[in-house]
């Protein structure tokens, strides 16, 4: 069923994905001012924007997922015998969470290029 | 025989000691749990008020430094670990999720007494370390230099590395076996959207022990070789780095303190309907806000490390999410307010508990949000002002919850009902006493009192907040007493009730208080997140042997009928066996520990048959 | 998709835990790489390649008699993954002459990592024994699972090792 797959992407790709840019982000800065990290000539601002940009289109199209199935389910009642009762509320859920986790790349993508580079706080 | 004397007969565990030490009843087990914890309580709140009788002066000799120093480390390791852990999930968790979602059992009955046994041991080898003078001294959160063995020779930080390595078992254990019973083991036809919030709170909380504890677990064994083995994780001289050790702390540490709380959370979320007689306000946003709290929470860790000089392109990552991590909790306060306010509330024990809970921590919640802001947490880093937030936090959005569910779920496991009144005048007393015992602290944190100090001078104009944080903890501890003490009279004297006097919204006021061994005589078939209130039906009676319906995780469809494993020895022996594993390590026997290993596995082999 | 049976979920969360412990130690190795300057520090050799590659094959190798599903499956599984057991045992010990978990960081990050690995492996070796002495299906194939986690987890620790030839 093509509502299942969509309500199961729309719900868990954009973790993952803010989960990835934050671990790999962090790790991109220790590397990058850590002594022993190595040379790939790739600057931390390239890395950070890279990520920014690929991780914020999967969110989008997470969250376009999540509108498609909260849409064609929105006659369903939130007590509703499964699936569709089921899709309905992960789709809501997916909805509101998917907003986060864009806010949450957005604000470690943008601090991260803003901020000057490997200086102490 | 009828059918419910054929489930009566069944799953009846034998009566006496050896029933208790045999036991994989999910009640039972909880309830050793429930005792256990109380014990604990104890000890971290006789920690508590000694440290303060220590501070309530300038200058004072209650108790000297060393001593001071194992008060607040064991205080904060047996209140994290060995209080509300093993309360929430321990008590509460493994009594009534089974009860919650119409099975008669945990997915893993006999792992799930394991699991107890384990906490019970690692909860005395930590305290033996108490009766050998040497208890953990170096913070709950140990770190090195200081927990290293040039500066922390004696054993008792390696009682705090084996302690913690050991309860970590019994709770990835326990955690694991709640995953699988809440998405395996719900009543057909309760499909996600049908589960209850209860529910959706405890999967919040154990996938992230799961997830958590094995950061820990690699931290303290990298401790331990360090100190005993001579390897250099933490050793700059050789290559290693004393940053390490707060990075794996707090990658575990951050995560436990959401998993305090979503618990607690959750029994918020289950009295607030039954005191409002109405559905919670967005019941989809509440669910997935549970696990988002404990899904971004693993993203903030290095907000507890701001102050160490930590590049701030690094910093900055974390700073972000601790902004955002916010959000979900803050969605649900909206929905537990708005729930209460589109209700018709019943200001019972229990809803005042709640109350207190949402008060308590809106307050903590918002001296958290000041700690984003990277400048404002380095002035006020190692200061009261940390103190005060997090026991807003913990004791308003952890303990209040647990005595509220104490009042609420007490009817159904006793069959009476508490007293009213004097549970009232509790929650009021308790609820004076620790806005008193921690809000002066904000104050005297922005005034530059350090944390982690046996004694302060006298001119500074910290003794009158000192004193009055002191008398706030002692008519704290009065109104435990008080709290206490109700429900012991209750259980001799209260009411008889049946099994739903206050028309709750979940399955496990459908059967009767207390409940049977087999829960539930009809499996349910559920059609809404609100069963009992909703027409009940169900079909499957399964009086043959021990058995129980396994379902679809995500919709609750049938599956197959299982046979439940019960009543066995290996559990209890398999715990001694691991307690006598850890024992030995600690003494640095390490070839007899490996055969001691060996039997275990063994046991374990046993078990499997 | 068929309703997976309890047990294969419980070896799911075994396996969870177990994978976010080699993600930490994975992570404390990268971590202290990038505070040292030189890797190997302190003079010592970059890990060869062939031995380590050739051991990791040969543990996911194992995996595949056990889909057979017979305990003839189990007895030659266990055979390759004890001989892999013994000679990776061998190596670990050997190269104890070189350098030990108390030269530095390296080694200690090295030998634990390592040897996490080769305990997983033992386990994983005492499960085909218990499964050969108390054959049943749903054993089998939750032991799979486990084999297949500890195949996939080692191919990540040898990389991990194998990365300071870089």
């Amino acid at each position: 069923m093509r509502l299942e797959r969509l309500q199961w992407f729309g719900l868990v790709a954009a973790p993952l994905t803010w989960a990835a840019q934050h671990v790999v982000g962090f790790g991109a800065t220790q590397a990058e001012c850590g002594v022993g990290g190595m040379e790939w000539g790739i600057s931390n601002d390239v890395w950070q924007l890279t990520m920014l940009v690929v991780g914020g289109l999967v969110v989008v199209g997470s969250e376009v997922a999540a509108a498609v199935v909260f849409l064609r389910t929105r006659n369903v009642g939130h007590d509703d015998p499964p699936p569709d009762g089921r899709v309905h509320f992960l789709a809501t859920a997916a909805l509101v969470a998917n907003v986060l986790f864009l806010s949450a790349m957005l604000l470690d993508g943008i601090a991260s290029t803003l901020t000057s580079l490997c200086r102490g706080g | 025989m009828t059918a419910v004397g054929l489930l009566e007969r069944q799953w009846t565990e034998r009566p006496g000691l050896l029933g208790w030490l045999t036991t994989t009843d999910h009640k039972r087990i909880g309830l050793l749990y429930f005792w256990t914890t109380l014990v604990l309580f104890g000890a971290g709140g006789t920690e508590a008020l000694l440290m303060r009788t220590q501070l309530a002066q300038p200058n004072s000799h209650v108790v000297g430094p060393e001593a001071y120093d194992q008060l607040f480390s064991l205080h904060g390791i047996t209140m994290i670990f060995f209080f509300i852990i093993p309360m929430t999930t321990g008590a509460f968790g493994n009594y009534l999720i089974p009860l919650m979602i119409g099975a008669r059992d945990m997915a893993f009955p006999r792992m799930n007494a394991l699991s107890f046994w384990i906490f019970l041991g690692s909860g005395i080898f930590l305290y033996a370390s108490l009766a050998l003078g040497s208890a953990p001294d170096a913070g709950w959160f140990d770190y090195v230099p200081l927990a290293s063995r040039q500066f922390s020779p004696g054993r008792n930080i390696d009682f705090y590395c084996l302690a913690l390595i050991f309860n970590g078992v019994s709770s990835t254990l326990a955690a694991s076996n709640f995953i699988v019973t809440i998405l395996k083991l719900r009543a057909p036809g309760m499909s996600l959207n049908r589960t209850p919030l209860f529910c959706f709170a405890f999967l919040a909380a154990s996938f992230g022990l799961l997830f958590a504890l094995p950061a820990l677990t690699a931290d303290a064994v990298f401790l331990y070789l360090d100190r005993r083995v001579g390897t250099h994780f933490f050793d700059v001289a050789h290559g290693g780095s004393a940053l390490l050790w707060q990075h794996l702390f707090w990658i575990f540490g951050h995560p436990e303190v959401y998993i305090l709380i979503v618990p607690a959370f959750g029994i918020a979320t289950s009295i607030i309907p039954a005191f409002t007689q109405h559905r919670v306000v967005a019941f989809p946003l509440v669910a997935i806000a549970e696990l988002l709290v404990v899904f971004i929470g693993f993203g903030v860790w290095a907000h507890h490390m701001f102050a160490t000089g930590l590049p701030t392109v690094t910093l900055i990552f974390f700073a972000a999410a601790s902004a955002l991590v916010v959000i979900p909790s803050t969605i649900q306060v909206f929905a537990w307010c708005l729930t209460i306010l589109s209700g018709t509330a019943r200001f019972r024990t229990p809803l005042l508990f709640i109350v207190g809970f949402i008060l308590f921590f809106v307050v903590g919640g918002l001296t958290g949000i000041m700690f984003v802001a990277i400048p404002f947490d380095q002035q006020m880093t190692d200061t009261y002002f940390v103190i005060a937030h997090f026991h807003y936090i913990i004791f308003g959005a952890a303990v209040f919850p647990i005595f509220g569910g104490m009042y609420y779920w007490f009817p159904k496991l006793t069959g009476r009902m508490y007293f009213e009144l004097p549970g009232q005048i509790s929650f009021w007393i308790i609820f004076a006493g620790t806005n008193l015992l921690f809000f002066p602290m904000h104050v005297v944190g922005l005034d530059g009192m350090p944390r982690r100090v046996y004694t302060y001078p006298g001119g500074l104009g910290w003794g009158t907040y000192n004193l009055i944080e002191t008398v706030g903890g002692y008519i704290t501890l009065a109104g435990i007493l008080l709290l206490f003490g109700n429900l012991v009279v209750s259980y001799v004297r209260g009411e008889r009730v049946g099994r739903d006097p206050w028309h709750g919204p979940t399955l496990e006021w459908t059967i009767p208080s207390p409940p049977p061994e087999y829960n539930f005589a009809v499996i349910p078939h559920v059609t809404s997140a609100y069963p009992n209130w909703e027409p009940l039906a169900g079909d499957l009676v399964l009086d043959e042997g021990h058995q129980q319906p396994i379902t679809t995780a995500a919709d609750g469809e049938l599956a197959e009928i299982a046979q439940m494993p019960h009543e066995s020895p290996w559990p209890v022996l398999l715990g001694l066996g691991l307690a006598l594993v850890f024992a030995l390590l600690v003494v640095e026997k390490f070839l007899v520990a490996g055969i001691a290993l060996g039997l275990c596995a063994l046991v374990l082999a046993a078990w499997h048959r | 998709m068929s309703a997976k049976p309890v047990a294969w979920w419980g070896m799911m969360m075994l396996v969870a835990a177990e994978a976010t412990l080699f993600g930490t130690l994975i992570g404390t190795y990268f971590y202290l790489r990038f505070s040292t300057p030189h890797w190997p520090p302190g003079g010592i050799a970059k890990p060869g390649a062939v031995v380590p590659i050739v051991l990791a094959l040969v543990l996911v190798a194992s995996v595949f008699p056990l889909r057979l599903g017979t305990r003839a499956g189990i007895a030659l599984a266990l055979l390759m993954q004890a001989g892999y057991f013994a000679y990776a045992v061998h190596d670990f010990a050997d190269r104890l002459h070189s350098f030990t978990p108390q030269t530095n960081a390296y080694g200690s990050i090295y030998y634990v990592l390592l040897g996490a690995d080769h305990a997983h492996v033992a386990v994983g070796l005492l499960f085909d024994v218990w499964l050969l002495a108390n054959w049943r299906t749903i054993g089998l194939r939750v032991i799979t699972v486990y084999w297949i986690a500890v195949a996939v987890l080692t191919l990540a620790v040898t990389g991990t090792i194998l990365s300071a030839r870089a």
